[in-house]
Parts: structure tokens; sequence; C-alpha cells
């Protein structure tokens, strides 16, 4: 090995979470919207992380509905994900997800890296309320050290999402998007997912706004731009929903 | 604010028009298109985030005042206010150019250690004529070189944030290239920029970063708050030599771990400066650029092609220095004691350079007549005289050769002069 040739820089990893919804109620349109969404937000995540000398993206997707299950047993780099069409029934079993998720974020599962990691970036897709013991799952996950860190959004799928309750998970009204149509749905998560992890993957810029407020910054932009989609700040004042 | 569509005009503020013909990148300030204007293709970079009245109007000063040198990507032309935001057209990025980040994650690597020390050189030679200017640039980071890495030669972008000095327009970078001082809340200036532009030379030589050993890697998540302390409050050297809590990690930092023992001491003993305590500390106190460029042109002097194995190696000041490739002595025979830009090794293949001169004066080849000895070529335009230890004078005309001869002292210009030592 000539003294030029180099190995790549150490990098951080940064893990975006999905925490996907897929209980009884998205069936059809909705879970159609997310399956096609995501699976076409990864080479956009692999471009940006291919190009990133700060921190390599890995992805994680919980589902949930009656119970959780992980997509797959460890974080992945976007390139090396495989994306599986989810479909949806069951009940929504949010608070289960969240005590799960909690036990992934840490250095013993999810976590584990020989580089550290930055916070991660957790975004959950929701479109009703929560059947099982939300307050105690979510009291829980507050505990963790990484969930207090993360960089969190979550995306109310329509008229039926308790925004009330989500807000507790990302811990403010302007981190929470409503979405009345398949098209915003789309979209916002595609700008979501590309700009948290742009953000959650990059050393922090200093003075300014942090990484959360910055990604809740761009949402607010993207919102505007984005017909149905409001901030649950500012919720629509005549939701009129379009699914199927 | 909208983006841009292909065959949209665009006004500029001189009156005229620019058309809009693709996107080619796009990131977190905003997006670049290839566009059209007068027959010619140029970069226009379009905002997609809010930006002041200041930004803008300090964009038009920077464009009035030109580039600081030629290896600035600098703003040439101003848009309006339109479609909700505006940009700047610049030169486009010239073939063969790569960015900083493709070294660093080693998509691609520099052709030979002397394009590696030229790209250096001219990375110095921007910030400096930039600074010459009264300007500082505010946020140096990994985002704003591209390099040839045959040539080493660099064109330095994102120029939209520099400002006089003293000034700042509200932009403060990635804390990893930031001086502590800016991560503890205060505004960029030249003295920081100093302080990033040792960061950036660092990684260029060593392919790591200069703060990242144990005690970083081993911070399980780096938050904001951690990186500001990693960063900046309590920043250390990884080969600080009073504090060894933050080592380069043997699998991690493969990198500097190789390389920081076969560059040369000079290299070596300017980074421990550089990144010691006491410059961190001290803004006022850094390494200047004209500092680091005469550092690193020792480092230039030393460098030589291994006879053995045709690798570029350093010969240093002992005598005798070991190839950094094969292992097999180097040996120096004769070496050029300059008035100006201190000792060069000369040993065949040796390319002589001196000072920001670009072109080579001379190289150093093997007689084809007596293996042992060793002649200089005057590569230049002009003739150099030269004079014998008896005091005769001579001339070496363009492309003759001068055997060495201890003593000798050449005058390759009216200000560049040596002697054979």
């Amino acid at each position: 090995m000539g003294i030029l040739d180099s190995a790549p820089v150490p990098r951080r990893t940064m893990v975006l979470f999905f925490i996907v919804d897929t209980s009884g109620s998205m069936t059809g349109s909705k879970i159609g919207a997310v399956n096609q969404a995501i699976r076409e937000v990864l080479p956009m995540l692999d471009e940006i992380s291919a190009n990133n000398a700060d921190a390599e993206i890995k992805i994680a997707l919980l589902e949930f509905s009656s119970g959780c299950r992980w997509i797959y047993d460890e974080p992945k780099t976007a390139s090396e994900f495989r994306w599986q069409d989810r479909e949806a029934s069951g009940l929504t079993d949010l608070g289960e997800a969240c005590i799960e998720l909690g036990r992934k974020l840490s250095r013993d599962t999810f976590m584990k890296t020989d580089t550290g990691a930055f916070a991660p970036v957790l975004i959950l897709l929701t479109d009703g309320e929560p059947t099982d013991d939300f307050p105690g799952g979510l009291k829980k996950l507050k505990e963790n050290r990484w969930y207090k860190a993360a960089i969190k959004i979550a995306i109310a799928i329509g008229n039926d999402a308790n925004e009330e309750l989500i807000k507790e998970f990302t811990g403010n009204m302007e981190a929470v998007v409503e979405v009345h149509n398949i098209e915003a749905l789309k979209k916002l998560i595609r700008t979501v997912s590309v700009t948290a992890s742009q953000i959650g993957s990059q050393s922090s810029t200093v003075g300014n706004k942090d990484k959360q407020g910055q990604v809740v910054e761009q949402l607010k932009k993207d919102v505007e731009e984005t017909e149905g989609a409001y901030s649950a700040a500012k919720p629509a004042p005549d939701p009129n929903d379009d699914w199927d | 604010m909208a983006e841009l569509e292909p065959g949209l005009k665009i006004d500029l503020t001189n009156g005229e028009k620019l058309k809009i013909l693709k996107e080619i990148g796009r990131g977190g300030q905003g997006i670049v298109y290839l566009s059209e204007y007068q027959g010619h293709n140029y970069a226009l970079k379009w905002y997609t985030q809010k930006y002041s009245d200041d930004f803008y109007n300090n964009l038009k000063e920077n464009i009035q005042h030109g580039a600081p040198s030629k290896a600035f990507l600098w703003p040439l032309m101003l848009t309006t206010k339109q479609n909700g935001s505006f940009g700047y057209a610049m030169e486009l990025r010239k073939k063969d150019f790569f960015e900083f980040g493709d070294y660093l994650l080693a998509k691609v690597k520099f052709q030979s250690i002397s394009a590696m020390i030229e790209a250096a050189l001219q990375i110095c030679d921007g910030f400096y004529h930039l600074h010459l200017r009264g300007f500082s640039y505010q946020d140096i980071n990994d985002g704003n070189f591209f390099i040839n890495p045959h040539t080493g030669d660099v064109l330095i972008c994102d120029n939209d944030n520099v400002t006089a000095q003293g000034q700042n327009t509200g932009i403060l970078g990635k804390a990893r290239y930031m001086a502590s001082e800016i991560i503890a809340g205060q505004k960029p200036d030249k003295y920081s920029d100093y302080f990033s532009l040792a960061v950036i030379l660092f990684m260029l030589f060593y392919g790591n970063h200069p703060f990242e050993g144990k005690k970083v890697v081993s911070c399980p998540c780096m938050t904001e708050e951690n990186e500001r302390k990693h960063f900046g409050s309590e920043a250390i050297f990884i080969l600080d030599k009073n504090d060894r809590t933050n080592l380069p990690v043997r699998g991690v930092h493969h990198n500097v771990i190789r390389r920081w023992p076969l560059f040369t001491k000079v290299l070596q003993d300017a980074f421990i400066e550089a990144f010691s305590q006491d410059l961190i500390k001290n803004p006022t106190q850094r390494m200047m650029e004209s500092k680091w460029e005469k550092i690193i042109r020792q480092v230039r002097n030393q460098l030589v092609v291994c006879s053995s194995c045709e690798n570029e190696t350093f010969a240093g000041s002992d005598f005798v220095s070991t190839c950094i490739n094969c292992g097999r002595p180097v040996e120096v025979k004769y070496r050029l004691h300059t008035n100006d830009h201190g000792i060069l090794a000369l040993t065949p293949k040796k390319i002589v350079l001196l000072g920001k001169i670009k072109e080579p004066v001379a190289v150093v080849r093997v007689s084809k007549k007596n293996a042992e000895i060793l002649a200089m070529q005057n590569l230049a335009q002009a003739k150099w005289i030269v004079e014998t230890p008896d005091g005769k004078l001579k001339d070496i005309n363009p492309t003759e050769f001068l055997p060495l001869e201890k003593g000798l002292k050449i005058y390759f210009t009216q200000h560049e002069k040596g002697e054979i030592i």
C-alpha cells in the first residue's frame, strides 16, 4: 500500500429511525404511499451518506400495529437496505413501540459503533389513536439519553391522528406535521427524511439554531409549499381528507 | 422559495439576463444550476434558504472587489431578487477537480506527494491573498475546496460568506473545523480562519482529523453539546506532546498513524505547534499562511525520488535518510543552500522549485557517461550565472547542464541565488 493510498476517514454513524404505524386504519392508499415514499427516499439517503465525510447514515425501521417489529435486526446503510412493502392490519400499539425503541437506543444494540455516533433522527408516522398504554411507554422512552438528544419529527396522517398525543413524542407541536392527502404524505416523508438526515449527519453549526430547530425551520417551508400539509401548531382550518 | 425551471431567464443586476439550463447540484443553502450568459456557461448558485439584505449587499460588494487570486471560484454576477430569492453566477468547476471530501472518503487520491504539497501551498496562498484584502472566509470546512489530484491545483469555492475582517453575515460553519472561540460564540475573523486552515492542512497531509483521537471516538453520542466540548473548550491535538489522552486509535485512524512518522519532522513540529493548547487558546498567536507556506516549502525541499524504488520520499537533514516506501537508504551528495528558501536535497530526478515560482528552475540528472556525476539542468527561461569556487563566472543557458560540485554559487535570477554544499 503506497503512502498516498488512504483509508476513508473514520465517520460517525447517524441512524435514521422510521417508526411506522401499520395498524388496520393505514390500509390502502396510506400504507401504499408510505411504501412508495420510503422506497424512493433510500437512494437519496445513500447519496447524502456517500458524499458526507462527517458521518455515515444508517436506517432502522420499527413498525407497530398489534405489537411491534423491527424490519431488520440492526441498522443498515441505505445501499444495503432492501425495502419490502408493508401491509397494514391490527391495533395501534405505539406505547409498546416506544418501549422497544428505547431498548434499541443503546450502545449495546443499535447504537453500537467503533467510531461513535451522532444523535439519531426519529421519524414517527401514524394515523390514529394509540390503543395501548402510550403515556406509560413514552415515559419510559423519555428516560433514554439517545431519545433526549435525537432530532424528532412526526407526520400525523389524516384527521384521526391525535396530535396532542403525538406532540408528546416530538416534544413540541412545531415538529408535528399533519398531511391530508397521498401526495402530501409522500412528499413529506421524502423531504423530512432528507432534511433531517442531512442536518443530523453533519457536524453542527454553532450560534445558529440547534439541529432540531434547523429541521423544524425547513419543515415549515416544506409544509408551506405542500398542498394538504399543515404544521400541527397551525392545523388545517377545515381538514378535508382525501384517502381511499 | 421556488426552484428554477430549465429555460427560465433570470435578471442580473447588470441589466442582462442569464438562462437556466439544468440543475447540477444542491446543498443545505441552495441549488446550483448550469446556466448560460452571452454564449458562455456559468454555475448559478440559487439560495433556497432565506438570507438577509446584509448578506445580499455583501455579495454585491464582493463581486465589485473581484477575486483575491485565481484560486477562487469567486462570485462574478449577481441576480436581482426574484422568484422569492436570489443567486450569483461563477465560473464552472474545471474538469479533473474533485471535492476535498472525496479525498477524505478515499474516493480520490493524490497522484504524487508533490501534488499534495502543491495543493497545500495553493490553499495557503489563496487565503493569504484573501486576508491581504482585509477579508475573512468565516466558515472554512471540507466542502470548500476542489483539488486536481495530478497537479495539486486548487479551487476555493463557496465564497459567498466572505466578509470584511470583523464583520459577519451570520454564517458560522461546521464545529469540526471551527476555532474554539467561535464555538464559544465569538464572531469569526482571520484568526479563526488560521485555525480552520491548520485543520484542513492536517487533514490534507494526514487524512484524519487533528482532534479526533481516543477521547473523541469514545464519545458514544456526538451531540451538539459534546461537539462544542471536543472541538472547542476541551479540544486536544491527537499528537499533543504533553497530553496523551486523545491519541490516534489503531484500527480507526489508519492514515495518520501511518503517515505521521514518515512525513518530515518539519511538518510534525509545525502541527504540534499549531495545535498546542497555547495556540488553540490564543488566536492572535496562530500561524499565518506565510509561515505555513515557508514550512511546506521546506517539506518540498526535502522531497526527492528514491533511486532504488523510484518513489517519492524525503531526504532529511541527516546525511543518509531512509526511503519511506522501500526502506533503502537515500544518499544525498549535494545540497543547494538558497538565500531565501532553505536547503534543498539534490538527488537524481529532483525537481528544483524555488519560492512561489510555480515553474521548476532545474532538474537534477545523472551523467550518461559517468553515473557518479550529477548535473543540474536549467529548466528556466533565462540563463543562470555560475561562480566557481575560484571566482570564475560562466553562463548556464536554458536546457544546459551544470555538473554539481561543492562550492559552486548559482545566480538563478536577480533575487534567487544558491550555493552547492
